[in-house]
Order: C-alpha cells, then sequence, then structure tokens
C-alpha cells in the first residue's frame, strides 16, 4: 500500500492534515472492512480505498501550486507510485461518476418513453417518472431504471435534488429502503466535485447549501433504517461534497455510534425471521422460556384437512415449551387448586406481534407452604446453608428493600394460530403425558384480549371456562383473598 | 459552520419531552384533553399552530381555591424539611446515607404512587398513538399501554411520529422548589420490568445551568426480552449517552449524579401496535465490580476535524 509518510511540516496547515487524516482512514476503514462482513470484501473495496487516496493526493497537488517546486521534490522521493498517479490523473478524473462505480455501471438501459415525457413541456414534479414506473410492478430493477433514465437524460442534472427526495420518498413503496446499494446508485446521480469547496471562503459559507442537506437527508433515511453505509458511500461523498462537508460530518457520526450499538441488545432478534410459523414459534417460545435446559414440543403440525362434505379444516400448529424445574413444580402443585390457562399475551420480535399462551396457578398460600429443607448432598462443593450469626453491615446489603412479588409459579408456555379452547384442550392434552397431574387438576381458562398482564391471584374471573375434568373441586370463583405481601420462594428458573 | 435551521423536528430518538400534567382519573391516568403545562416547564408550541397572542398575566388563574390547602400542604412539608437536617442528610441517618448500596427510588404500591408520573405520547404534536398508565393487578405494579402509530401528522412540518413516553415528575420541595435526586453515592440503575420484546429507551435528565441546555437527556436502550418472567435489568450510569431533543451529540461526558430532575422511559421502535410495560420498581445501586468512568470516547472529539 502506498501513502505518502512523513511530510515536513507546511504552513499550508490544511495540506498536512489531509494527508494524515487519509491515512488514518484508510487504515480504521480497511479494517472495518474487515470487522463487518456485510461490506464488499473483493477488489472493489481495495480500488475505493485507492481511489480515495488518489483522490486526496491530486487535491494536494492542485492546492499547493504554489509551492510545486517543493512537491516535486518531495513526490519523487516518496514511493514510487506516485508518477503513476499523476501519470493517470486526467484519465481518473472522472466528472460525472466514481471510479470504483465505472466497471460496474451497466449497459445503459432502454430508455422508458423518453420522448413521450419530453414533449410534455409543464412544470412537472420529479414524482411524475416513478408514477409512470408505478403502473407496472415496483421492484428494484424498475427503481434502477428510473435512476438510470434520470442519469442519462441531462449531463448537467438538473434538478437533481428534487429528484433524489422524490425517489427517498419513494423507496419504501418499491422496496428498496434498506438496499445499500441503490442508496449509492441514488447518491451517485450528485454530480461530482462541483459541491466541494474550493477555498476556505466556500468552506465557511455552507457550500451549495440545498445539495448539502439533500445529502444529509439521505444519509438520514438510511439511518433510519439501520443501514451502515460501506467504503463507496464515503468514497462517493468525499467526490461529491468533500471531506469537510455536511454529509461527510454525518457520514462520520454514523460510522461512529453504529458500530457502538450494533450489539448491546442482549436477547438480539435476527433481521430476518423464520417464515415457517412453527420456526418462528419455537424461536420465540425459547427466546421467552429464560432457561436454557427448557425442551420444544410441536404437538400438531399445521395442516388443511378436506373433510368429505368438502369443507377445509385448517389445523393450527400448536408449539409448546416446558423446562424440567417448571415439570418439577408442576409435580409439587396440589391437585385440589385449579391451574390456568391464560392468553393471548403479545410477544413482539422487531415488527411482527406473535401471541403465546401460560400455564400457570396461584401462588400458594403461606399456609399450606411446605419448607423442604436443603438436601446437603445436593451440592458437594460448598454449603448451601449457613448457620452463621454474623450482622450485616450496610455496606453489605446486597438486594434491594423491596417485598418479592409472588405471582405464582408458570408451568409451561405455547404458541398457536388459533387461541380458543379446543386448540388449548389439545396442548393440555399433550402436556399430560409428561405431566400426569394434569389429569387431576382442574383447569380454568381465561383468555381474553386486550393489554394483558398475567392475573393476581384477588381477582374475579370476567369469562372463564372450564375444561371437562374428573375433578373432585370445581370451583367457580377464586377465593378472594388480599394476599399480603411475602417472600417468594425464591425459585430461580 | 452550520446549516440553516431546519424545522423538521425528528422524534425517532426521544426528544424533548413536554408532558402534561394530569388529571387521575381512577384507576387509570392519561394524557388530558388540553395542554396544562406547569409554570417551571416552560412554554411548548406544537409545530403547525399558531404563536398564542396572549398577555402573560392572562393564564394565570388568580382564585383562591388553590390557596388554602396550598397552605397547609407547603407549611407541612416546610416543617418536614427542616426536621428532616436532624436525622441526617435527605432524611436518612448519616451512616445509612454513605453506606447503603441499594436504594429503591420509585415503587408501584398503590394509586399515590402512580401521581409521581407523567404519560405523554406523540398526540402532543398531533399524531394518533395513545398511552396510558394504570396500577397492576395486584396493586404491587404499574401498567403503561397503550398504541403505537407512526403515521405522522399533517401539518407540513412534522415528518416522524410515533412515540409514547412515561416520565417521572419533578420532585418539589416545599412552595413548589425544585429538589433534585442525589445519585452520587451510586453507579448503576436497577430496574425490574416485564416488557412486550419492544426496546424502550431509558431517559434521566439532569439539572443544567443554561438555557441552551434544557433539553438534554442522557439515554440509554431498555430491551426487553418478553415473556412471563419478570427481567432484572441493570444499567451502570456509565453507559449514558447524552442527546438534545433527541439527537445524539458530539461531545460526551459522563452524567452528573449529583442532581437528577427525572427519569423516564420512552418507546418510540416504528412498530405500529399495542404495547405494554410492567414495571415493578426503580431503584439504584452500587455495583463494586463496575469500575468503568464512561463508556465513551472524551478525549477526541468526534468526528474528527
Amino acid at each position: 500500500m502506498f501513502c505518502p509518510m512523513v511530510l515536513p511540516a507546511f504552513h499550508h496547515g490544511g495540506v498536512y492534515r489531509v494527508i494524515s487524516e487519509g491515512d488514518s482512514f484508510l487504515r480504521t476503514f480497511v479494517s472495518r472492512n474487515v470487522l463487518f462482513p456485510e461490506s464488499r470484501r473483493d477488489g472493489s473495496t481495495m480500488k475505493c480505498a485507492r481511489c480515495l487516496l488518489q483522490l486526496q493526493c491530486l487535491r494536494l497537488v492542485g492546492q499547493s501550486a504554489r509551492s510545486a517546486a517543493q512537491h516535486g521534490a518531495l513526490l519523487r522521493s516518496t514511493s514510487s507510485s506516485q508518477p503513476d498517479m499523476l501519470h493517470n490523473t486526467q484519465v481518473l478524473r472522472r466528472f460525472h461518476g466514481s471510479p470504483a462505480c465505472a466497471k460496474r455501471r451497466p449497459v445503459p438501459a432502454e430508455f422508458i418513453n423518453e420522448d413521450d415525457k419530453k414533449r410534455d413541456k409543464s412544470l412537472v414534479t420529479h414524482d411524475d417518472l416513478f408514477e409512470q414506473v408505478a403502473k407496472e410492478v415496483k421492484t428494484k430493477a424498475t427503481f434502477n431504471k428510473v435512476v438510470d433514465v434520470f442519469i442519462k437524460r441531462d449531463i448537467r442534472r438538473r434538478g437533481h435534488v428534487e429528484f433524489i427526495y422524490a425517489a427517498l420518498k419513494k423507496m419504501p413503496e418499491f422496496g428498496v429502503e434498506r438496499d445499500l446499494v441503490v442508496y449509492n446508485k441514488l447518491l451517485d446521480v450528485f454530480p461530482k466535485e462541483v459541491f466541494v469547496p474550493r477555498n476556505f471562503i466556500q468552506r465557511m459559507f455552507n457550500h451549495y447549501p440545498r445539495q448539502q442537506e439533500c445529502g444529509v437527508q439521505l444519509l438520514e433515511q438510511m439511518e433510519n433504517y439501520g443501514i451502515m453505509p460501506n467504503m463507496e458511500t464515503k468514497v462517493l461523498l468525499v467526490q461529491i461534497f468533500g471531506e469537510k462537508g455536511h454529509p461527510m460530518r454525518k457520514y462520520q457520526r454514523i460510522m461512529y455510534w453504529f458500530p457502538k450499538f450494533k450489539h448491546i441488545n442482549p436477547f438480539p432478534v435476527p433481521q430476518q425471521l423464520p417464515e415457517d410459523p412453527v420456526d418462528l414459534a419455537r424461536f420465540s417460545l425459547t427466546r421467552i422460556a429464560n432457561d436454557l435446559d427448557a425442551k420444544v414440543t410441536v404437538y400438531q403440525l399445521p395442516s388443511t384437512d378436506i373433510t368429505e362434505s368438502g369443507e377445509q379444516i385448517i389445523l393450527p400448529h400448536i408449539v409448546g415449551i416446558q423446562s424440567p424445574s417448571q415439570m418439577q413444580l408442576l409435580a409439587q402443585h396440589s391437585p385440589s387448586r385449579p391451574v390456568f390457562v391464560e392468553g393471548p399475551f403479545p410477544l413482539w420480535l422487531r415488527k411482527t406481534c406473535v401471541y403465546y399462551y401460560v400455564l400457570r396457578a396461584d401462588p400458594t398460600p403461606p399456609d399450606e407452604k411446605v419448607e423442604e429443607p436443603f438436601d446437603p448432598e445436593r451440592c458437594l462443593a460448598f454449603p448451601l446453608q449457613l448457620d452463621l450469626d454474623l450482622d450485616r453491615d450496610f455496606g453489605d446489603e446486597e438486594s434491594f428493600d423491596v417485598e418479592d412479588l409472588d405471582e405464582g409459579p408458570v408451568f409451561a408456555m405455547c404458541m398457536t394460530s388459533q387461541g380458543d379452547q379446543a386448540v388449548l384442550n389439545q396442548w393440555i392434552s399433550g402436556l399430560q403425558q409428561n405431566n400426569p397431574i394434569l389429569g387431576q387438576v382442574p383447569t380454568l381458562f381465561r383468555l381474553d384480549a386486550g393489554p394483558r398482564e398475567l392475573q393476581g391471584p384477588a381477582d374475579t374471573e370476567s369469562a372463564h371456562q372450564h375444561r371437562t375434568d374428573p375433578g373432585p373441586q370445581r370451583e367457580e370463583r377464586q377465593p378472594e383473598e388480599d394476599e399480603e405481601p411475602r417472600r417468594s420462594q425464591g425459585a430461580k428458573w | 459552520m452550520s446549516l440553516p435551521k431546519i424545522s423538521l423536528p425528528s422524534v425517532r430518538l426521544l426528544s424533548s419531552i413536554h408532558h402534561h400534567q394530569q388529571q387521575l382519573l381512577l384507576p387509570s391516568t392519561s394524557p388530558l384533553t388540553g395542554p396544562k403545562r406547569a409554570v417551571s416547564q416552560g412554554e411548548y408550541r406544537r409545530p403547525g399552530q399558531p404563536k398564542v397572542d396572549k398577555f402573560p398575566w392572562q393564564p394565570i388563574n388568580f382564585g383562591f381555591s388553590k390557596g388554602f390547602d396550598g397552605v397547609k400542604k407547603h407549611l407541612a412539608l416546610l416543617k418536614k424539611e427542616f426536621s428532616d437536617r436532624w436525622v441526617g442528610p435527605q432524611g436518612k441517618p448519616i451512616l445509612e446515607h454513605m453506606l447503603e448500596q441499594n436504594q429503591v427510588l420509585w415503587e408501584f404500591r398503590g394509586p399515590e404512587s402512580l401521581e409521581q408520573w407523567t404519560v405523554s405520547s406523540d398526540q402532543e404534536i398531533g399524531g394518533q398513538s395513545e398511552v396510558h398508565l394504570k396500577l397492576g393487578k395486584n396493586q404491587n405494579t404499574c401498567l403503561l399501554y397503550g398504541t403505537l402509530s407512526s403515521t405522522p401528522p399533517r401539518d407540513g412540518e412534522t415528518r416522524y411520529s410515533g412515540y409514547c413516553t412515561m416520565r417521572s415528575k419533578q420532585p418539589l420541595a416545599s412552595f413548589d422548589r425544585k429538589k433534585h435526586y442525589d445519585w452520587s453515592s451510586f453507579n448503576t440503575l436497577h430496574l425490574r420490568v416485564r416488557g412486550d420484546g419492544r426496546p424502550w429507551m431509558i431517559n434521566i435528565a439532569t439539572e443544567t445551568y443554561f438555557s441552551h441546555q434544557k433539553d438534554d437527556i442522557y439515554n440509554y436502550f431498555l430491551y426487553t426480552r418478553g415473556g412471563p418472567y419478570w427481567q432484572d435489568v441493570k444499567i451502570p450510569f456509565s453507559k449514558f449517552f447524552i442527546t438534545h431533543r433527541g439527537r445524539i451529540q458530539d461531545d460526551q461526558h459522563p452524567l452528573w449524579l449529583d442532581k437528577v430532575n427525572t427519569i423516564g422511559f420512552t418507546l418510540g421502535d416504528k412498530a405500529d401496535g399495542p404495547f405494554q410495560l410492567e414495571i415493578d420498581f426503580v431503584g439504584v445501586c452500587k455495583d463494586y465490580a463496575h469500575t468503568e468512568e464512561f463508556a465513551y470516547e472524551v478525549y477526541k472529539r468526534n468526528p474528527e476535524i
């Protein structure tokens, strides 16, 4: 990699800073491209990096015309590839396209009714271009075609700002709002090097403010959708607006903050959720189960049956999850107290909402609770119970002075597309195979829609149905007792 | 150089929260129909509305009705303040103040605890999200629920919309003087929440000196897992980054804990639909294992010039 290494301290401070900045940029951006696999690691990255450096060196040559002699000496003294760059100056300076895009630019597409559009000379917004395409299927290819039409239409790209604003607005309709290539192509619409400030007065006075604002809005839409820009974006921005413009600052901010916040979600949801409802149910149940030992069981796969009378019966999928500690709790549950099937509770995964149902019971009242003594042989590494009589200081209080909530144990969760009682009955029968106690315990169903929370013990049920069960006691109403806050069993599942 | 003023308020991150005072409609509280702001909160002009042309004394209520109740309440507060001084700093014995490791700030154990919170949504700027706050079923937690809708209001100015927030009220001493929380002996925020899988944002507003800093808020994300189990969330204060009106700033500095005014929770994740968040308690704790002072760079300007 060639880079001009050491320059004597110029009084022309801007030049020196440009060089050193580019150096650090280059290193950081190449390294960053290694870290993020979504950027392209093929030749175009290196090409981008190279042409970025070439731009900066060209600017160096262009700016310091006074000290050309000094420059000549320096450039000769630096690496041998410098003369190559000087030689290729005219060839590489593309006015309207970035060198990185040059090789990849496709053959000019056919114009879509170019003549028809040109005949109409009235004042139209650039939405029209998109409207005309809207009659066909809106895809990425048609979007690219429209952009190509605009690019080919006028060498000076008259009205490119309005066109870019219109394109940004239409992107969600064409389904390309998360596509970085499309954003780079849209950024390519700007004419290059026209808006780059050439002296300090231009730099001071917000050179070409409308175009800078347009560039910032484009980057802001990218930021809105969470798309990380790549090296090509940077090269384009440098060519269009220079290194000190507002779009470049915005790009730098994106590149600073996005990597910091990319992986801070402790419960990450993939961008592409599984399409299959059973897989989606499996993913979300393992997410909410909070236990790595939990096992997912598919009780029924989705299918459509056609009965003799020709009716279509759609059987929904039933996916349930239960962990060994939940099974243990259910086994310890006394058969005289009922269990509840509650739902549907919402669970949001990015933009989709799925619903799950819960099998739970009320917390045991304090008189019925049995404190099982710790089995000292359960863990031989350290004692589970210490009978020390030490006082704890203020500085050693590690828990909050808050009453523990005891909402009762949760025994299992399930997800299904159709949440009526018949389907949930099927789930309970499926659970019964592993938890025989469900055969004796009365099960009540509380299936209400609306903002849901686990119902507490001191509640009257509004709409519940019984599950037909050989249960000796079937109570219509819950005993309404005001539970005093008390210590929970401390079971951590 | 600075761009000309862009009159497009972005409310993607939590923007400046302008909260209504709320009437307590038992059992749930919801934002008022009309805007009522305390004098200390400053003026808010809803985008798209013309400026109200009133003399400054006209909105003030000169009646006597609030006078007598107010005098009793404030004198009681004043007496409490004087007597608290004899016990120790902030009403706690000094040993407890110095050595305590955990402090519960807000817990929802009765309807009066809901009075410490204000809810607000983008209906203030003309959007269509709804938000309500009520006590949980067993009177031990609070439930913040509602519907998010990200269609922006058609006033020509606003481009993004769809947010709901809950913010604590500024603690007030006697005669409505502002009081601040002092969390300088703690370094972690501890919450017990049960969400529905949506990502929330926690905002902490501190006392500032200059009026430009009025909308400076320290933010961090609160990712909920969803599900029937409660989630303990511990966020060290060193992770909070500063934003102004929802825009993250270049010059970052750590959150100063000695004069904290309010804490709030915002939802603005652009997913339209119902949401809910249950909060058991909000507390601060001192984590001796956490030695980080600040998570973001302060020694270099970003972006580098």
